[in-house]
């Protein structure tokens, strides 16, 4: 009954509709969309901040409905895509966990980023967690579990959950450092999924210039056993012996983002000529290590990379300044004067430094290893990535998965990408690809990921679910 | 008199739309001749001759005027690359193509005199500002009116020769978003308007060789219509440094408006039937791309070039007349028209591609004086898929279709 009417109905709208448009040009063929073999009825996102729709050095609601997995799950709908429910700020915490924005610019150009503070849902009638403030908990079904910050490390291991706001958030008070990411991901039983995890098994590394906090245990290179064994598990576990189709995607060349590449051109171009070297720290010890300038990386000149968070302390260079070490002890003591006082005599101690020579020119003052991603840092960074690629790759063929293969993709689009004749690069702010964090894509970004996710799947399985018009995405947004 | 064609001037919206012919070509000058899929280079049939065949207008023994318009209605529907399937299609206005002419001479007198005011080229489009091709295009609007005083003289009732200077004017006005953003969620954009002019001139030879048979062959020549100090208008975020990249105000730019040789033969095999081919070369080559010069930097850059790389087209056209009666002529016709527009450089300027026109008309003779023309014309584009990747155009696949009904007075004196 309900199908006649349905019939019926339909037939009407056709033929009201011809004497409408029957004047309006037609295309030859109707568009064809297909799931092919799939059966993305349950489609469940793995992943880290990227998954979760971060950007901006932030989780806040537009990101969160602009994430590339929502995306996906949009255009799956065209296909029978079931619903995908994701755990979303309220309109009225909306700012979530905070963000940056583009406040304007300084005389000289550079960008002013200014924190966003209002409407919030940060909790501060609890005590926060050791990755942060808590934040407002998420009850209801979800199938976007992207969390901030994690790794395939911290996703095999029980206790994340009391570590990281973000995962914290999405789960019941008794499961709080009881029920490991891994676990809960795969008890959905998705029908589709995605995976684009093991970012942070690197990235933590290097955004932190291969400084190691010896309280985190997942501010590390993620050892490549350990991360073949979980990864291989997780997968395992979402896949249920193949009856679960995905995607996988590989981890992207960290020394291409942003991040690590827009700074260091303005320094070395500001550089006073006569200074021919810098001195910094590397890694975590107090081992020196003299730069020369030609070493900067600018394009495809030179290797050592500067992090976006350098900027202010490089207009300091040769000048007698502690200025680095206060401010993290700072951020580490804020409401206790002599705890910081205390930290800031370790680090002198430490790194055996003396604050009234020259900074960043002189031995005895070198730059911080934080502001820096050196070629001994990036050689293990690399490492890591490729072992951990080789895995993912591996992983996929295994399950009979599609492959994203970000790794490729951003190193074939470093000099350039024009979609709809809009040009895009991972160029800061101008590039369109990457967010005011210099590491998080901006929602044009994800929209353009998500068309490349589709585009494999299509491949892999021989679906034909449509892309999405990415104009409809914004980028960076501009005073 | 003069009044009254100004006045029909004034009210007439002088643009023509996109998709009537090859390019930004507008195949609508005398609505006897659209009947019959705009053949007539061969035939003496009215005033109209000064724009098909300056050649033959000193054949017609009547002074007179006439006149005509379009209504051009035109819709162009596009479709994103697959595995997308994003559609937008343009709303245009419907636009007026007119045509004016009037001739004069003694009776007996071998020699005439014409003006034709009349609008050859001219394109209408309005993609709005949504679609995904925004940052190539949301709105342009080409505007041409030709002027052309004629002479024409009859060497024998078999030769006739004619030449026209065509004074052109016209009306650039371009707007495109620009992928910028403000905080408000606002898109950037630009409008480029500009008014131009341009020279030229016709020429045209008519051979009657018997009373069935007839010849014409045409050469209208390139205009170059040159824009100077046309206005470039910017809508932006405030950001100085947003600002600062853009600073022209002024532009410069031209347009060539290609040569035209036709060749026309009129066959006549009883005295109520007319039968007209006409070969058309459109020397499109002459557009090989479309730049803009700034008077300041525009991101760096003090001009912008798009390649056009126009080639030469051939466009066939057949068509008939049949007088029914002393009040009643039938008409009919139809042409081929090849795309000037080669692989790799579509617009969403002109989406064009080889088109398909069908058409048919009417004469109503309500005295010796005046009569009546109609003509309805339905032009339907090959659909197309391109790259667009050597323009800078938009890929995708575009479709276009056309109907376009006129009406003219004629008056002879």
């Amino acid at each position: 009954m309900k199908n006649i009417f349905y019939r019926l109905g339909a037939a009407a709208l056709l033929s009201s509709a011809f004497l409408f448009t029957g004047c309006d040009p037609e295309f030859e063929e109707d568009v064809v969309v297909s799931q092919g073999p799939l059966d993305l009825s349950k489609y469940v996102a793995v992943g880290n901040s990227l998954t979760a729709g971060y950007q901006d050095n932030g989780l806040y609601l537009e990101g969160q409905i602009l994430s590339y997995p929502n995306i996906l799950a949009n255009q799956f709908s065209y296909v029978g895509g079931g619903a995908f429910p994701q755990p979303l700020f309220t309109q009225a915490q909306a700012n979530g966990s905070g963000y940056l924005r583009l406040g304007g610019f300084t005389s000289t150009g550079a960008p002013i980023l200014a924190p966003v503070t209002t409407n919030l849902a940060v909790r501060t009638d609890v005590a926060p967690l050791p990755g942060g403030p808590r934040l407002t908990k998420h009850a209801g079904a979800i199938q976007n579990w992207g969390v901030p910050g994690i790794s395939v490390l911290a996703s095999a291991t029980p206790l994340y959950g009391g570590v990281n706001p973000y995962f914290e958030r999405l789960l019941p008070d008794n499961e709080v450092g009881q029920v490991s990411y891994i676990q809960k991901v795969v008890a959905t039983q998705p029908t589709f999924f995605s995976v684009w995890l093991g970012n942070n098994d690197v990235l933590a590394y290097a955004t932190s210039g291969g400084v190691v906090d010896p309280a985190n245990p997942f501010g590390i290179i993620t050892p490549t056993a350990q991360f073949n064994a979980i990864y291989t598990q997780l997968v395992a576990g979402l896949s249920r012996n193949k009856a679960a189709k995905g995607i996988v995607a590989t981890i992207p060349d960290v020394r291409s983002i942003p991040f690590f590449t827009t700074v260091g051109p303005v320094f070395k171009a500001g550089l006073p000529s006569a200074v021919t070297a810098v001195v910094a720290l590397t890694k975590s010890g107090a081992a020196r290590k003299v730069i020369p300038r030609d070493d900067i990386r600018v394009g495809t000149t030179g290797n050592t990379l500067f992090t976006l968070t350098s900027t202010p302390y490089l207009t300091l260079i040769g000048q007698p300044t502690g200025r680095f070490w206060r401010d993290q002890a700072r951020a580490k003591f804020p409401n206790d004067a002599a705890a910081m006082n205390q930290e800031i005599r370790r680090y002198l101690q430490n790194y055996q430094l003396d604050t009234t020579k020259a900074f960043g020119v002189s031995a005895e003052n070198p730059l911080p290893s934080a502001l820096i991603l050196d070629a001994d840092e990036q050689a293990d960074v690399q490492a890591a990535t490729t072992a951990y690629n080789a895995t993912i790759r591996a992983q996929a063929q295994a399950n009979d998965l599609a492959l994203f293969d970000v790794f490729e993709f951003f190193n074939n689009i470093q000099s350039g990408l024009t979609v709809n004749g809009v040009f895009h690069s991972p160029a800061f702010i101008t590039g369109n690809l990457f967010s005011l964090d210099g590491v998080h894509l901006t929602p044009r970004g994800n929209a353009i990921v998500a068309n490349e996710m589709i585009r494999a799947i299509n491949a892999k399985y021989g679906s034909t679910i449509p892309t999405i018009d990415v104009t409809q995405f914004r980028a960076v947004l501009f005073p | 008199m003069k009044s009254k064609f100004l006045a029909f001037l004034g009210s007439a919206m002088l643009t023509a739309g996109v998709a009537q012919a090859g390019g930004f070509q507008a195949n609508l000058q005398g609505q006897k001749q659209i009947g019959m899929g705009h053949t007539g280079t061969g035939l003496a049939l009215d005033h109209s001759s000064i724009f098909f065949n300056p050649g033959a207008l000193a054949h017609l023994r009547q002074n007179g005027i006439q006149l005509g318009v379009s209504a051009l209605s035109a819709k162009i529907a596009y479709r994103e690359p697959s595995p997308g399937f994003s559609e937008a299609m343009t709303d245009n206005p419907i636009s007026t193509p007119f045509q004016v002419y009037a001739s004069f001479g003694k009776e007996e007198s071998p020699l005439r005199y014409g003006i034709g005011v009349y609008t050859p080229y001219g394109s209408s489009v309005n993609w709005g500002r949504n679609w995904q091709g925004r940052f190539g295009l949301n709105e342009l609007t080409l505007k041409t009116i030709f002027i052309q005083p004629t002479i024409s003289y009859r060497i024998s009732d078999k030769l006739g020769f004619g030449a026209g200077f065509v004074y052109a004017i016209g009306n650039v006005n371009l707007q495109r978003s620009i992928p910028l953003q403000n905080a408000n969620y606002f898109e950037s954009g630009v409008e480029l308007d500009g008014a131009t002019s341009g020279f030229g001139y016709n020429l045209g030879v008519y051979f009657k060789p018997s009373e069935k048979l007839s010849f014409g062959l045409t050469y209208r020549s390139k205009v170059e219509m040159e824009i100077e100090g046309g206005d470039v208008t910017f809508s932006l975020p405030n950001s100085p440094v947003v600002t600062s990249q853009f600073q022209a105000t002024k532009f410069d730019a031209k347009l060539p408006l290609p040569a035209n040789i036709t060749l026309g033969i009129g066959f006549k095999p009883t005295e109520a039937l007319t039968i007209a081919v006409d070969v058309q070369r459109v020397q499109w080559s002459a557009y090989k791309s479309l730049r803009f010069d700034y008077n300041a930097p525009v991101r760096g850059e003090n001009f912008t070039e798009g390649s056009r790389n126009y080639e030469d087209v051939f466009i066939y056209r057949v068509g008939a007349q049949y007088q029914l009666s002393d009040i009643l002529t039938l008409r009919a016709g139809a042409y081929y028209d090849k795309s000037p527009v080669q692989a790799g450089y579509l617009t969403p300027e002109t989406p064009d591609a080889d088109s398909r026109g069908v058409s048919a008309g009417l004469t109503l003779a309500l005295s010796e004086k005046v009569d009546l023309d109609a003509s309805f014309l339905y032009i339907n584009k090959k659909e197309r898929t391109d790259a667009a990747n050597l323009s800078g155009g938009v890929a995708g696949t575009f479709k276009s279709v056309a109907y376009i009904p006129g009406v003219g007075i004629n008056y002879k004196f």
